[in-house]
């Protein structure tokens, strides 16, 4: 059923379901603050009731166009060119229902973490999920840079106040790092509403305005795109992190309470993926192309630099850590692939990675609860004493090193695929990331897990029921991806595809011909045609 | 006869133009005397109330004044008057509303606080008129002078006294720059005129011959600016300044005489020698870029509140310049009011809460903030609000006017020098979160909880409230701005 039949209300969902936590807050501020039961079931029931909400989206979506579905644009400053404008293609469907699906984790998770301040932490980490999702419907420049800044407030509190010994410093160096970059960014957001003028149209904040000024950016001083492109660049890769963009990520992580990580790896980095994806490739195609060594370069050495520190942290939360930036330098590598099987490998990454990971932070808020340490040498022999607790750890140590069957196999397969086809050089250095990837983390899940069982952690109780309930999502989700991700595929095929279409208008003409040329000089070699290889080639 | 009869013709007829300043200026006349006679001189709460009475009525007649020139063409009354105008006069309402704690430890006097609150509105109201040099200098002293005796108040703390002598001399001594300045354009013009209109087209001339009497002259009255705005590198009196007033005096000094000096810069840079920009252009850049470093890296090794308000202040300046330097002098003076209003709004709302915490006995120590989040958490969200905007993170309001503001900078061609401001106040973050952070995160023992003033409580609820929604109301601010025309 495509979106144009359905009732006004349910036309405008997605900012229904960006909203829910926000009016929730509301309500949640009425409630003295001595009630935590309130606060906790309060918090759980807005973020569920919200991803029921997000669910009929999915089966909503038009997956035959690419064009952006759900579109709600209503005039806010007519004198600046800005739209209170939303609306979602593919690529913004799965993140968005990514969100709504981390945020109940990273509520039920918090239950008997957080010890005090449990209406201040709720609220902001409702606040959090509206912002989040605000940032994957905008379609314009100008709510997109507001929903992006908002959201380190909410961020900077609940580390700041929740976090580890260290979280004054690992909270003020994720806003810095952050507000930074999206100060780049915003010049170069503006110099692109200038040129619009310059080339003489009605300046506007549009996202599709953006898109359509490719062809005018080109035309400039190739300087001119690259600093642009620059800009941007530094801005995301930030959020992502990319090499050398990174040093706040491990900070951040360690000191977070388990929610804020899961938060983070879940959904904040992928902002920044989710940044290259929608603004940087299709704004700004030509520079990106000139910059591009360098980019894969920094993305290799993310996969590559992440792996080799991951395994020698003596911290399982920072060897997460740096996992994932192991793990995003891939997604970037994916992205800048600027094929549409890389492109589609880059967002299943992010998918697996938020899948996965958010799975890693949950495992070690488990024994960092109960324990309150976490040095991989403070554990040993947990598997005998928490079975269940050692299946679930294994099917995400599993996911994250990409084991087929799992999701993080898809991701990486596409990812190496289409990097291969581009760049081969770089899909070899990225295999030998990911097989440090197995090293690390299957020799910490051997540390943590097998060996002699510790005296103090003999008393450790497996995982309770509300800790499997927040686990099965995960599980499931993971088997899902990695055994049937065809639902996921057709959503991002025609979105993707445009987007190829954006970067390289001649990219699938060229397919075509090559593969045109192939058919004929089989059917000179066997003497039989292929009918057919050349229609859908694209494919 | 005829000439008595032509002088009075002349005022009736250009009257209307200042029914604004003139109330302040015979109300706060009468209060000093024989109002004092009849009200008690230490009748805080009367005076309080007559002065913001006066204030709302000149208010009131400077909106609805009509839009004209007059006084031999040194006064103009045109959108950027009025605006600029509103602005001082909301300035002053708050520092009434601000000054009713702290007075409480003034036995006397309190009927000379409130003229002299009156006479500098009125020297405000005067100078973001003022078309003629010689018109806006008086304007610009009478604002001045009043300041002077109002820092120093507190007249038996010492650092009262010396943070008004200071400012006293270095302002007599840059105003006394600005003079010669003002001398220097008006011999280079020919010496026949110091209407800014007239200027503009003479010293144009003038300077294609590359005067050197000009770009000095100009030079001296951008000094003489850069001083009253406290522009780096003079602003050496601001921190002890701040520091030194009594507190609602230091807000008073960081909103309605800022935006009164920052319509006068505009209208005197922006107009008046628009034909010479080539000449000032660089040295206004550099003044902007340095306000902004210098502003921004100081405030972050302060202290004391009031001391980082005032460093943050001259790098918000240093921002505002920008707005100046704008080719556009129009969307210039747009951006710069829209700037000034939403300042006021973040400024009044933090002065409040510090000088509330001040009259608990409090000092004006970051320190003094601990654990507010947990203390009185409606007041340490409403600090924290304030905060954020003046940091500019989105979507207060502080975060829109940011926006104008560097838009217009990035489309007049200023990239390199916009780049360094987002920058620094990407550093600016760091000091204004430093303080929620104090706020939210240390622990502090319990004090009593005192009340706050239903004054104070007003201005915090009502300039909380428009930060937070301010932005969602854009189109009306754009609006607003709109109406701020450069004759």
């Amino acid at each position: 059923m495509s979106p144009d039949m359905m009732v006004p209300w349910f036309k405008n969902l997605p900012l229904w379901v960006t909203f829910v936590p926000l009016l929730g807050v509301l309500a949640l501020l009425l409630v003295p603050k001595e009630k935590r039961r309130v606060f906790e079931l309060g918090a759980l029931g807005i973020t569920l009731f919200d991803f029921f909400l997000s669910v009929p989206l999915w089966f909503q979506y038009d997956r035959g166009s690419a064009a952006v579905q759900w579109v709600t644009d209503l005039s806010w400053i007519p004198a600046l060119g800005v739209r209170f404008s939303v609306g979602m293609d593919g690529i913004s469907l799965v993140l968005f229902l990514l969100t709504t699906f981390i945020g109940v984790i990273a509520v039920w998770c918090s239950f008997t973490a957080i010890e005090e301040r449990h209406k201040e932490y709720y609220i902001w980490l409702l606040v959090m999920q509206t912002t989040m999702l605000g940032v994957f419907i905008c379609q314009d420049m100008f709510l997109f840079y507001l929903f992006w800044e908002i959201m380190l407030v909410p961020m900077y509190f609940l580390i700041a106040i929740w976090g580890g010994p260290q979280k004054l410093y690992a909270a003020i160096k994720l806003f810095l790092y952050t507000l930074s970059g999206s100060v780049l960014m915003l010049v170069a957001i503006l110099a692109i509403y200038f040129l619009q003028k310059k080339v003489g149209m009605e300046p506007s904040f549009a996202i599709s305005r953006f898109h359509e000024m490719a062809p005018y950016i080109a035309q400039q001083a190739p300087t001119y795109g690259i600093l642009l492109a620059l800009a941007f660049f530094v801005g995301f890769a930030i959020k992502v992190p990319m090499f050398p963009f990174h040093t706040w990520l491990p900070d951040a992580h360690v000191q977070a309470p388990t929610a804020g990580s899961v938060i983070l790896a879940g959904i904040l980095l992928k902002m920044g993926t989710y940044g290259f994806v929608r603004f940087l490739l299709p704004i700004l195609p030509d520079a990106t192309k000139a910059l591009l060594p360098w980019f894969i370069a920094l993305s290799l050495i993310g996969v590559v630099y992440g792996a080799l520190v991951a395994m020698i942290q003596k911290d399982i939360k920072k060897l997460v850590a740096y996992s994932s930036v192991s793990h995003l330098g891939l997604c970037m590598l994916g992205i800048f692939a600027l094929n549409p099987t890389g492109i589609t490998g880059g967002i299943f990454q992010m998918i697996n990675h938020g899948i996965s990971t958010s799975g890693l932070f949950l495992i070690v808020g488990i024994v960092y609860e109960r324990r309150h340490v976490r040095q991989i040498a403070d554990f040993g022999g947990l598997s005998k004493r928490m079975p269940v607790y050692a299946t679930v750890f294994m099917i995400m140590t599993m996911s994250s090193i990409g084991l087929p069957g799992l999701n993080g196999f898809i991701g990486e397969f596409a990812i190496l695929q289409g990097a291969f086809q581009a760049f081969p050089w770089a899909a070899v250095v990225a295999t030998s990331g990911i097989i440090l990837g197995a090293a690390y983390m299957l020799w910490m899940y051997q540390r943590v897990m097998f060996g002699p069982l510790n005296e103090v952690n003999a008393k450790m109780p497996d995982l309770n029921a509300r800790e499997l309930a927040y686990f099965a999502p995960l599980v499931v989700a993971a088997f899902w991806i990695g055994l049937y991700p065809k639902p996921f595929m057709d959503i991002l095929h025609k979105p993707v595809e445009k987007l190829v279409q954006q970067i390289d208008p001649k990219f699938f003409e060229a397919q075509r011909l090559d593969e045109a040329q192939k058919a004929a000089a089989r059917t000179g070699q066997a003497g039989m045609a292929a009918p057919g290889a050349a229609a859908h080639g694209g494919h | 006869m005829s000439f008595a009869q032509g002088l009075l013709e002349a005022l009736t007829k250009d009257l209307p133009l200042l029914y604004g300043p003139a109330l302040l200026a015979v109300a706060a006349t009468l209060m000093l005397w024989p109002g004092d006679r009849f009200v008690g001189r230490g009748n805080k709460k009367a005076w309080a109330f007559v002065a913001a009475l006066v204030l709302l009525a000149a208010g009131a007649l400077a909106l609805t004044a009509p839009t004209d020139e007059g006084f031999n063409r040194m006064f103009r009354v045109d959108g950027l008057t009025k605006g600029f105008q509103a602005l001082c006069v909301m300035g002053g309402l708050i520092t009434i509303a601000l000054s009713q704690p702290q007075l409480n430890a003034l036995k006397e006097q309190t009927v000379e606080y409130y003229a002299l609150i009156l006479f500098s509105v009125c020297g405000m109201m005067l100078l973001v008129g003022a078309t003629d040099l010689v018109s806006m200098y008086f304007s610009l002293e009478l604002m001045a002078l009043c300041i002077y005796v109002l820092v120093a108040y507190l007249r038996h703390q010492e650092r009262s006294v010396e943070a008004g002598l200071k400012y006293f001399l270095l302002g007599a001594f840059s105003s006394g720059i600005l003079l010669y300045g003002i001398s220097l354009l008006f011999a280079a013009a020919g010496g026949v005129t110091t209407n800014l209109a007239e200027l503009n087209g003479r010293l144009a001339l003038v300077s294609a011959n590359g005067s050197l009497l000009v770009y000095a002259g100009v030079l001296m009255v951008l000094v003489g600016f850069a001083f009253k705005v406290a522009a780096v590198p003079f602003h050496m009196w601001s921190p002890d300044a701040y520091e030194g007033a009594p507190t609602p005096i230091t807000a008073f000094m960081s909103m309605a005489p800022k935006a009164a000096a920052l319509g006068a810069f505009l209208r005197v840079f922006g107009t008046g020698f628009q034909g010479i920009a080539s000449d000032w252009m660089l040295p206004l850049a550099y003044i902007a870029g340095a306000s902004m470093v210098l502003g921004n890296v100081a405030a972050l090794r302060q202290q004391s509140l009031k001391r980082l308000l005032a460093y943050s202040s001259i790098a918000h300046v240093g921002y505002m310049l920008l707005g100046v330097m704008s080719g556009d002098a129009q969307a210039g003076a747009q951006a710069i009011w829209l700037y000034m209003l939403t300042y006021l709004l973040m400024q009044s709302g933090a002065f409040a809460i510090l000088i509330y915490l001040q009259g608990k006995g409090e000092g004006e120590r970051i320190d003094d903030f601990r654990g507010l989040g947990r203390r009185q958490p409606v007041l340490a969200f409403a600090m924290m609000v304030f905060l954020l905007s003046l940091a500019g993170i989105p979507p207060l309001v502080g975060f829109f006017s940011k926006f104008i503001l560097f838009k217009l900078a990035i489309e007049q061609g200023h990239v390199a020098l916009t780049v360094l401001a987002l920058l620094t106040s990407a550093v600016a973050a760091y000091y204004y979160l430093n303080v929620v952070a104090v706020m939210y995160f240390k622990e502090a023992p319990e004090t009593e909880r005192a009340p706050m003033g239903s004054l104070a409580t007003l201005v915090v609820t009502v300039s909380c409230a428009l930060i937070l929604v301010g932005t969602f109301f854009g189109f009306r601010l754009m609006d607003w701005m709109g109406r701020i025309v450069l004759g």
